[in-house]
C-alpha cells in the first residue's frame, strides 16, 4: 500500500468536492436542517422540560437517515463514473500510480469530505444545544455522530460500486436515486408488504432489516437513544431478546462495516479491470 | 527502448488489436499512422496500463503489467482529448509534480513555455480545447520524462500553438527524448519523426523509414483507404 500517492489522491478529492456545487449545496443544506431541528428541539424541551441532546438526537437520527444516504450514493456514484467520463481519470491514470492508490484515494476524499460536512452540521448543533440547555445524553449525541459517519462510508461505497459498474454520470444519478429510494423507503414497504403477504416471522423480518445500511443505523441510533420496546419495533425487540443489548449493538456495528467494506472491496475488483478510454 | 510483442487488445468483443508487435529506439520518434479505428490511440493506452491487453510491452527493460509504476514513470501521455476536471492549471500541475517529487518551482516556467502563465490560477473546465491541449503538454514537459506518448497532440491548436507545440517537440528531441506520436496530420508527422508505423483494422501493415514515402502513407491512411 502506497499512503503517500494514496493521500494525494485524496487531498485532490477533497479539493474537487469542495469546487462541486452539488457537494455544498448538499452540504449546506444538510447544516441548515441540523440547525433547524435543534432549534426546534430546544423550544420543544423548554416547555416540556426534557434534556436538550436527547430530543436532538432523536430528531438528528431521522435526518441523518434520510440525507446521508442520499448524499454519499450521489457523490460516490460520480467519484470515477464522472472522470471515466470526461476522460479526467485517463491523465489520473497515466500518471505513476496504481489503480489501488487512486481507487482507495477517490474513496477516503470522498469520505473525508462528507464526514467534514456531517462533523460541521452537527458540531454546530451540538454547541448551540450544549449552551443552550445543558447536559442531557452528550454519549448518546456524540454515538448518532459516529454512527451517521459509519452510514456515510457505508453509502459511500454503495455508490462507488455503482459508479465503477455503470460508468456514465446518467446512469449512475438514476440508479443513486433508485438505491436511495429502496434503502430508505421501498425496503419498509416491502418488508411490510412481504410480512402481510409470506406471513414473515420476526427472524426473518430481522434478517431483511440487517440486509439495509439504514435500518441497521435506525435500530443502532434508536438503542443508543432508549430501550423501550414501543420504541426500538419488532425488529430492535427481536433483536434484543435474542442477542442482548452488547450482542445486538456488536452485530449490527460489525454488519454496517461489513456493509461498507463489501461494496467497496467488489468495486475494486472490477474497477481493477476496467478499461479506461 | 520500447518493445511491444504480438499485442492483443479485444473490448466489447471487438478486435481493436491484432497481434501488432513494434520496436521503438531509445532517442527514436516514431509516428503511429493510420485510418480512424485503426487502433493508434489503443496501443498508447496499452503503454499506460488503461486497459487490458494481451501479449508484452517492454519500456525501458520494465513489463507494462508486472511494474506498471516503473514504465509510468517513464512515460508523459499527451491525449488527444485533454481533461483535467475543475482544478485550476497551477493546481493541476502542482498535483503532478508532488506526485512525481519534482521541484514545484518549475511549474511557472513550464506554464510559460506553453504560453498559459497569465492562466495560471483559471479553472481547467473554462480552457479552450486548444488550452487543455497545452496544459496536457506542460505536464509532459514538467514530468520530463524519457518517453511522450503524443496523440493527435496538435489537433485542437492555433497556428500559434502548433508553431509552440513544434518547437517544444523538436527540442525534446535534440535532447533525446523518446516519442511515440499517433496523428493524422502529415506536417506534425515529417517534422517530428523518423519513422512510420502503419496501421490499419488493428494489425499493422507498413513500418515506412524513407520521408519520401510519408506522404503517401498519411494521405492513404486520411482517406482511410486500404492498401
Amino acid at each position: 500500500m502506497r499512503l503517500r500517492e494514496i493521500a494525494l489522491v485524496a487531498a485532490r478529492e477533497v479539493r474537487d468536492a469542495l469546487r462541486s456545487r452539488w457537494f455544498v449545496l448538499a452540504a449546506g443544506c444538510f447544516f441548515a436542517l441540523s440547525l433547524g431541528l435543534s432549534m426546534l428541539g430546544l423550544a420543544g424541551a423548554q416547555r416540556s422540560g426534557l434534556a436538550g441532546f436527547d430530543r436532538t438526537t432523536a430528531s438528528l437520527l431521522n435526518l441523518a437517515l434520510l440525507f446521508v444516504p442520499l448524499l454519499t450514493l450521489s457523490l460516490g456514484g460520480l467519484g470515477i463514473a464522472g472522470e471515466l467520463e470526461d476522460g479526467s481519470l485517463a491523465m489520473l491514470l497515466s500518471q505513476p500510480i496504481t489503480r489501488f492508490d487512486a481507487y482507495a484515494g477517490k474513496y477516503l476524499g470522498l469520505l473525508a469530505a462528507v464526514s467534514a460536512s456531517i462533523l460541521v452540521g452537527f458540531g454546530a448543533t451540538g454547541v448551540i444545544v450544549g449552551v443552550s440547555a445543558g447536559g442531557g445524553n452528550v454519549r448518546g449525541f456524540a454515538t448518532l455522530v459516529a454512527l451517521t459517519l459509519l452510514l456515510g462510508a457505508a453509502t459511500l461505497s454503495i455508490g462507488t460500486l455503482l459508479s465503477v459498474a455503470l460508468r456514465t454520470r446518467a446512469r449512475v444519478i438514476g440508479a443513486a436515486f433508485a438505491v436511495w429510494l429502496l434503502l430508505v423507503y421501498v425496503s419498509d414497504l416491502g418488508t411490510i408488504g412481504l410480512t402481510i403477504a409470506r406471513n414473515l416471522g420476526p427472524a426473518q423480518i430481522f434478517i431483511l432489516a440487517l440486509l439495509n445500511p439504514v435500518q441497521q443505523a435506525r435500530v443502532l441510533g434508536t438503542l443508543t437513544l432508549s430501550q423501550r420496546l414501543d420504541v426500538l419495533g419488532p425488529v430492535g425487540v427481536f433483536g434484543l431478546d435474542q442477542f442482548g443489548m452488547v450482542g445486538l449493538t456488536v452485530l449490527l456495528l460489525s454488519v454496517l462495516v461489513a456493509t461498507a467494506a463489501a461494496p467497496l472491496a467488489c468495486g475494486y475488483v472490477w474497477f481493477r479491470r476496467t478499461p479506461v478510454t | 527502448m520500447i518493445v511491444a510483442t504480438d499485442l492483443c487488445l479485444t473490448l466489447e468483443e471487438r478486435v481493436i488489436l491484432d497481434h501488432v508487435s513494434f520496436k521503438v529506439a531509445r532517442g527514436e520518434s516514431v509516428a503511429l499512422v493510420g485510418p480512424n479505428g485503426s487502433g493508434k490511440t489503443s496501443i498508447l493506452r496499452c503503454l499506460l496500463g488503461l486497459v487490458p491487453f494481451e501479449g508484452r510491452i517492454l519500456v525501458h527493460g520494465h513489463d507494462a503489467v508486472r511494474e506498471p509504476i516503473a514504465v509510468r514513470t517513464l512515460l508523459s501521455y499527451v491525449p488527444q482529448k485533454a481533461a483535467f476536471g475543475d482544478a485550476p492549471a497551477a493546481e493541476v500541475l502542482a498535483f503532478v509534480a508532488t506526485l512525481r517529487r519534482i521541484d514545484r518551482a518549475r511549474i511557472p516556467e513550464t506554464l510559460r513555455a506553453v504560453g498559459l502563465e497569465a492562466h495560471a490560477s483559471e479553472r481547467v473546465r473554462t480552457f479552450s480545447g486548444g488550452m487543455q491541449q497545452r496544459l496536457s503538454l506542460a505536464l509532459a514537459l514538467l514530468s520530463d520524462t524519457p518517453v511522450l506518448l503524443l496523440d493527435e497532440p496538435s489537433a485542437s491548436l492555433d497556428h500559434d500553438g502548433q508553431q509552440t507545440f513544434f518547437d517544444i517537440v523538436a527540442r525534446l528531441r535534440k535532447r533525446g527524448h523518446t516519442l511515440l506520436l499517433a496523428s493524422h496530420r502529415p506536417e506534425e508527422v515529417e517534422s517530428l519523426t523518423d519513422r512510420v508505423l502503419h496501421l490499419d483494422c488493428g494489425r499493422m501493415v507498413g513500418d515506412v523509414a524513407p520521408p519520401t514515402k510519408l506522404a503517401r502513407v498519411i494521405a492513404l491512411s486520411a482517406r482511410g483507404e486500404r492498401r
